[in-house]
Order: structure tokens, then C-alpha cells, then sequence
């Protein structure tokens, strides 16, 4: 039987026992976001010739953190909730060559996360942050996010949100992020091609994906997908999407000193010369 | 200083806060990350100096947590990494602790102690001792030492980076506000006789990535580095030797806890070390640890000279793993045993634990925000032993 | 024509696959595998054109696509 093609960045089995099928509920939008960011990491390894070593994925808790947990052919974390970013700050010190991939969620970043978040893109550190919001918190149960919209009834909202709710990209563009974008799991290709983007950047690039909860949302995933594509609209950097859609797209995409490269030249006045 | 090397064998004149980090690059840590606290940011505005120096990265991280997070990461791409906080961001870095003690990860964090709870005070204290062993969540231990002077901070840290390597654990150095300010001469040796223990990995033992365990093939499992072809997946779950964490059940729960606690706990004697004076056929004993015993020791000196009392003097350097097989080793019997403690006695449980059945009667000698003088000591023993 | 293959150990059934078929190609089946989900199975793959947008879109990596170039 011919194999999934991404199969070959997965841990199907091991030595104390198979990982595979994916932990995730049926119709999860996580593991549709980990084939986009395959597909990416697949071509990239291709065309841009980037060793696989040097390709690592770094998660914090949640369910889109799972995906890092034990399936992946690649070095990984699955670490702390929210302190992510931090993690990654480390490793990218440590090891520049790295290619680091940090995989999160809305509560991750938005939330507990939210001061290493802004500080990863203020420093414009040369990571690609996939976000995958899914407007709550899946893992424990359904309780309201930071990216929960108003009046959405939850577990912790059981009588309608009564906040109003962060929009991540604007969020990372203020800090400091030198990359947005934003898509949703009904545009797969358009994902892989921005996380292609993303890894090229040198700089923080945020990609945000929508992506469908359909066991707390009590919906069915095909038809949460059709919601996705029909409630956002693809605008260009400086455009307004209508009211009532959620902007989807590359938002922002400039050139400002990476954190690696700034501090390099402190190093170098202390390099040997003899 | 302006030294773009390690520092060179010598005598110097430095800060304990100087010294430590001096330790610690010369130990190899070349990944510093650190917020700014009282009494601790000494440390981290040397590190903001000499770590590039030596071309390493220094990073001032938006708080302690993140601090603590950075040498995980640090870590695992294969650099030694440290940190120093005060009391209150130690509390704060106790989940990347407990983080660190399950994945295993080597790590170094120096909490520069000062009264609490709560903000407490800037000055010094001894205060944290038990958090250091049970205040991050969960089983699993810790190594933790406690310096006493400007040459223990440079040799310590270097043995904490050992210790960390060597055990794939976080290493705590319990230092104080008094050790980190003060300033004594520092007698750094030649290089050749410091011992630099580096981590054990898979490709040293030829153990190649198909075949690799992360979390086995030794009660200290060889550490690959990201960034090496062995897909290494970092995880906090309890875990099966080969990182599977699907196939859960009560045993292999109970095998990988309780392998992180034997592989600290059940190496005491290997990893704990104490200093012993007049202590052969002493009646009366102190025990103590860090700063206070530098004025311990004079009160003992003093009590033996001037007051003719038979008094030994026993200092831990290392305060976790709790050296108890070694303290009942060296005690057979003794009258009363005087811990003077920055505190309101907490060493003296363990102590009391360990020692029970070899004396009549542990006394705490407390003191909260100040260093004992000799004479307050001796006034205490004077009280107790007519 | 184009063959499709479904692993019926990692398929959970959701039919993504055969809702974003921009063909209409895919069909669920009456089968379910051992875990009570229900399997797409191929409607008619003369229709299909090899876009492998299902294999981009499945969340469990259960399906592939095998055409002629394979």
C-alpha cells in the first residue's frame, strides 16, 4: 500500500511501541496544520538544500502541541504552556544553524505565553511562529481563549463571553515581527508556502491558522472547513477585509536587523585578531 | 575587566558574584540568561560583560521564567547555560526546574538568597534551602551547594556544571546576599588542574540514531544534541526509555519516576560533600552551611581556646542530595548539635532526621536578614551547655 | 488511472478527504475499521487528476494518492 508521503517525518512505531494514529479527535485541524508544515519542510530540505538536522520543532501545551510530543522525525520539545518562545530564544543562542519551527496554540501565545510573545518579536529572533487558533482551549476541555470572540458561550463562559478578543498578527506586528501572515486549514497550500516564506525569513515570522475545533464547537469538521473559507477573505498588505470576514493573507513583510545578527557584532570586537 | 580569555591562573582580587561567573565560563557556559534582581543582577551585569567576551550570548530576558526557559533550550542545542535570580524569582523558575529535572536537562541556576516571604528584604538570608529540594512540583531531585566564600563561587559553579553534566540535572548553587557581595582574593589555578566533565553522548559510545534511547541505555542516558541527526524529542510527560509517552500504564509511571529519583538520591556518595574540623571525639557538634560558617568557625575556635568546650564543626557544601549516610559515617555520638541557620530552622530537620539516634538534642540557632556574629553563636552554644 | 490507497489503522474518518475533493472523486464507504470510524473509499477515480489535495488536507496522513509519474 502506498504510505502518506509525509510518513517519512514521522515516528510511525519505535522500539516500546507504535506512536501513530495521531492522539488527535477526528477532523482536528492540528494535524492538518503539521501536513502544511511538512509539505514545507520537505521542499525547503529540497530546494534550498537545508540539512534536515538542522530543522527543529518546539511546542508548548495544548492540543497543537501534541504534534511535537513523540511523532516527529526531527529534534523536538514539547515543553512548557506558553514559555515556548523562550525555550526557542535559548536554542537559537545556543545554535544559530538551527532552523527552529515553534508550533503553538491561541492560549499558548495569546495567553499564558503573551509577554514572551511580544518580547520573541520585538527582538525579531530568527523563528517561525505557527499559531493555531482554534478560538479556545481544546486540551482541557473548551474554556474560553484570548481569541474567543464576544458573546461565544464556552465552559468558563457559560453565559456568553463577555470580552473582547486579541487579533494575534496586528499583536505581533506591533512587537515587532518582521513577517505576518494568516490562514486557515481550508487553504493548505497557501499555509505551506508562507511557512516556506517563514523559515526563509531571517526575522520572527508569525503565521496564524485558523483552524477547526470540531469536538467542542459540536460541528462537523467538513462543515467547520466550509465556514473557514467562506467567513474570511484574502486581502493584500494595507487592504480591509469586509465586516463581517476575518482577514486572511500576508500581512506584513519587512527588513529589520535579526537578534543574532545585531548581537554578532558585539562578539566580534572581542574576536581574536592574533 | 576587558579579558577576551578565561581567567588566567592567578591571583585576583573579585566580588563573589565576579567569581561565580568567571566559574562559570570557565566551566564552558557560553549562554546566559538573566533578569535584573536584588542581590543577584551582579552576576548577570558581569555575564552582560564577559560572556561575549568569550563569544558567547548573553540575552536579558523580559522575566525570570523566561530566564530559566532559556537554559533549557540553551541546553538541548548543546551549550551550558546558567542563570542567576534572588528569592523571588526562584519561586518563579521552579516549573522549568521541575521541567528540567524530567527531561533531564543540565542546567545551572544560582539564587542569590535574601529574606522573604514575599519581598522580604535585600539583605541576606538562608531561606530558600528547602525550596531548592521540594519547591518545584512533583518527585525527582536536585543537586544543590552552597559556597561560603569568593574561591567556593568560582570552584562550585565549576563543579555545578559538572554535577549537571555528569548527572543530566538542573544543579542549584544556594548562595547568599553575603557570599555574592563580598569581596576576597581569588586563587584561580592552572588550567590543567581543573576538571572539566563534559556531557556523555550517544556518538561517544557509538551508539548511532537508529538505535538511540534517550532516556536509556544507563541510569544517566547519553544526551544528543539537537542539531545532530539523532531526533531527539524533549518531552515533560513520564516517558518510556525509547520517549514513547502513548503506551501508559502504572509500571512503566513507577519505573521512569522513580529511575530520576534513584539516579540522584541513590548517589549521595558520589555527588554530597561536607568539611570536618575538631571533629574526632568532639562532645558537642555545629553543623552548618554557606556563609554562616565562616563565623561558626570562629565561634568553635573560640569556644575549643578560650572556654575549654570539646566542639567539632561540620559544614555541608552540598545541601541535596541530603548527605544522611555520610553524617551518620562520621557521628557515633554526640551531646547536643548546633545548627546556626539564615533561617528559623530548616536544615535542622533533615539534620535531626539523619542524626536523631546519635545525639540528645539538636538546638537551632535562628538569625533573619543578618549574619550571625561568632559571639551571638558562642552566646547560644553558652546557653545550652552550662 | 489514479489509485487510492487509505491506511485504515490512522484514518479517523473525519471525510475531509471526500468533502474538498474539488472532484468528486472520493465517496465515504460502509466499511469502519477497528475503531468504529468510516472509511472513504474511491466513488470513481476517473475523475480524479492526481491534485493530491487530499493528501495535504488529511490530518492523520491515512491516505495517498498513487498516479501514473509514481
Amino acid at each position: 500500500m502506498k504510505k502518506h508521503p509525509m510518513l517519512k517525518y514521522l515516528k510511525e512505531t519505535g522500539p516500546q511501541g507504535d506512536r501513530l494514529p495521531l492522539i488527535m479527535c477526528p477532523g482536528c485541524g492540528s494535524g492538518q496544520v503539521l501536513n502544511a508544515i511538512l509539505h514545507a519542510v520537505d521542499r525547503l530540505i529540497e530546494e534550498d538544500g537545508i540539512r534536515k538536522e538542522n530543522f527543529v520543532f518546539i511546542t508548548g501545551v495544548g492540543c497543537s502541541a501534541r504534534l511535537t510530543s513523540h511523532y516527529l522525525n526531527f529534534d523536538s520539545g514539547w515543553t512548557i504552556h506558553g514559555r515556548t518562545l523562550a525555550i526557542a530564544t535559548g536554542a537559537l543562542l545556543a545554535n544559530p544553524d538551527l532552523r527552529i519551527i515553534v508550533i503553538t496554540g491561541d492560549g499558548d501565545t495569546g495567553a499564558i505565553g503573551g509577554n514572551h510573545f511580544i518580547h520573541a518579536c520585538r527582538r525579531n529572533l530568527d523563528l517561525t511562529i505557527v499559531c493555531l487558533n482554534n478560538g479556545l482551549y481544546g486540551m482541557t476541555g473548551g474554556q474560553v481563549a484570548p481569541t474567543t470572540i464576544p458573546g461565544v458561550a464556552t465552559t468558563t463562559t457559560p453565559y456568553g463571553n463577555t470580552e473582547e478578543e486579541f487579533d494575534l498578527c496586528r499583536l505581533a506586528e506591533a512587537s515587532g515581527a518582521t513577517f505576518t501572515a494568516r490562514w486557515t486549514t481550508a487553504h493548505p497550500h497557501q499555509t505551506m508556502r508562507t511557512v516556506m516564506k517563514g523559515v526563509r525569513k531571517k526575522g520572527a515570522a508569525f503565521i496564524e491558522v485558523l483552524s477547526q475545533c470540531p469536538v467542542h464547537k459540536k460541528a462537523s469538521p467538513t462543515d467547520m472547513l466550509k465556514a473557514l473559507k467562506k467567513n474570511t477573505k484574502r486581502i493584500k498588505s494595507g487592504e480591509t477585509a469586509p465586516g463581517d470576514k476575518i482577514p486572511i493573507g500576508e500581512f506584513c513583510n519587512i527588513d529589520k536587523p535579526e537578534w543574532i545578527q545585531s548581537y554578532q557584532r558585539v562578539i566580534d570586537q572581542f574576536a581574536e585578531t592574533d | 575587566m576587558n579579558n577576551k580569555h578565561v581567567l588566567k591562573p592567578g591571583t585576583y582580587y573579585l566580588q563573589g558574584a565576579q567569581a561565580c561567573l568567571e566559574g562559570a565560563i570557565a566551566a564552558g557556559c557560553r549562554v546566559y540568561g538573566g533578569y535584573p534582581i536584588t542581590p543577584a543582577s551582579e552576576i548577570m551585569e558581569h555575564a552582560a560583560q564577559r560572556i561575549p567576551q568569550v563569544g558567547g550570548r548573553f540575552i536579558q530576558m523580559e522575566d525570570e521564567i523566561a530566564s530559566a526557559c532559556v537554559l533549557l533550550g540553551a541546553s538541548w542545542a548543546g551549550k551550558k547555560a546558567m542563570t542567576a535570580t534572588s528569592s523571588p524569582g526562584f519561586s518563579l523558575m521552579q516549573e522549568a526546574i521541575s521541567y528540567g529535572i524530567m527531561s533531564e536537562t543540565p542546567l545551572v541556576i544560582v539564587d542569590v538568597q535574601r529574606p522573604g516571604p514575599g519581598q522580604g528584604y535585600v539583605t541576606t538570608s538562608q531561606e530558600d534551602v528547602m525550596q531548592a529540594r521540594w519547591g518545584h512540583h512533583g518527585e525527582g531531585s536536585t543537586i544543590s551547594l552552597a559556597p561560603a566564600s569568593v574561591q567556593e563561587m568560582y570552584e562550585f559553579t565549576i563543579e555545578a556544571f559538572n554535577l549537571s553534566e555528569q548527572w543530566r540535572t538542573p544543579v542549584l548553587i544556594m548562595t547568599e546576599e553575603t557570599v555574592a557581595h563580598m569581596r576576597e582574593r581569588l586563587v584561580v589555578p592552572p588550567i590543567e588542574e581543573i576538571q572539566i566533565i563534559p556531557r556523555k553522548k550517544p556518538q561517544d559510545l557509538g551508539i548511532p540514531p537508529e538505535d538511540y534511547l534517550p532516556w536509556g541505555h544507563d541510569i544517566v542516558a547519553p544526551m544528543a544534541n539537537w542539531g545532530e541527526g539523532y531526533n531527539v524529542n524533549h518531552i515533560g510527560l513520564v516517558h518510556l526509555e525509547d520517549g514513547n509517552i502513548t503506551q501508559y500504564d502504572l509500571e512503566m509511571h513507577d519505573r521512569c519516576v522513580k529511575r530520576l529519583q534513584a539516579k540522584i538520591e541513590g548517589n549521595v556518595d558520589k555527588i554530597a560533600k561536607v568539611e570536618t574540623r575538631y571533629i574526632e571525639t568532639c562532645k558537642h557538634l555545629v553543623i552548618c552551611y554557606g556563609s554562616v560558617s565562616r563565623t561558626a568557625i570562629e565561634a568553635v575556635m573560640e569556644a575549643r581556646e578560650s572556654r575549654g568546650l570539646d566542639i567539632g564543626f561540620l559544614r555541608l557544601k552540598t545541601l541535596w542530595p541530603f548527605p544522611e549516610d555520610k553524617l551518620r559515617e562520621i557521628i557515633e555520638s554526640v551531646d547536643t548539635i548546633f545548627v546556626p541557620e539564615m533561617n528559623l530552622g530548616m536544615m535542622k530537620h533533615p539534620i535531626t532526621e539523619a542524626l536523631r539516634d546519635r545525639c540528645k538534642k539538636v538546638v537551632s540557632i535562628p538569625s533573619l536578614g543578618s549574619l550571625h556574629t561568632p559571639e551571638y553563636i558562642l552566646s547560644k552554644i553558652h546557653e545550652e551547655i552550662r | 488511472m489514479n489509485k487510492l490507497h487509505i491506511n485504515p489503522k490512522y484514518c479517523k474518518g473525519c471525510l475531509i478527504c471526500v468533502e474538498m475533493c474539488p472532484k468528486k472523486a472520493l465517496e465515504p464507504s460502509e466499511k469502519m475499521n477497528a475503531k468504529g470510524y468510516i472509511l472513504p473509499r474511491d466513488k470513481d477515480m476517473s475523475l480524479c487528476n492526481g491534485c493530491k489535495m487530499c493528501e495535504v488536507m488529511c490530518p492523520d496522513f491515512a491516505i495517498a494518492i498513487e498516479t501514473e509519474e509514481d
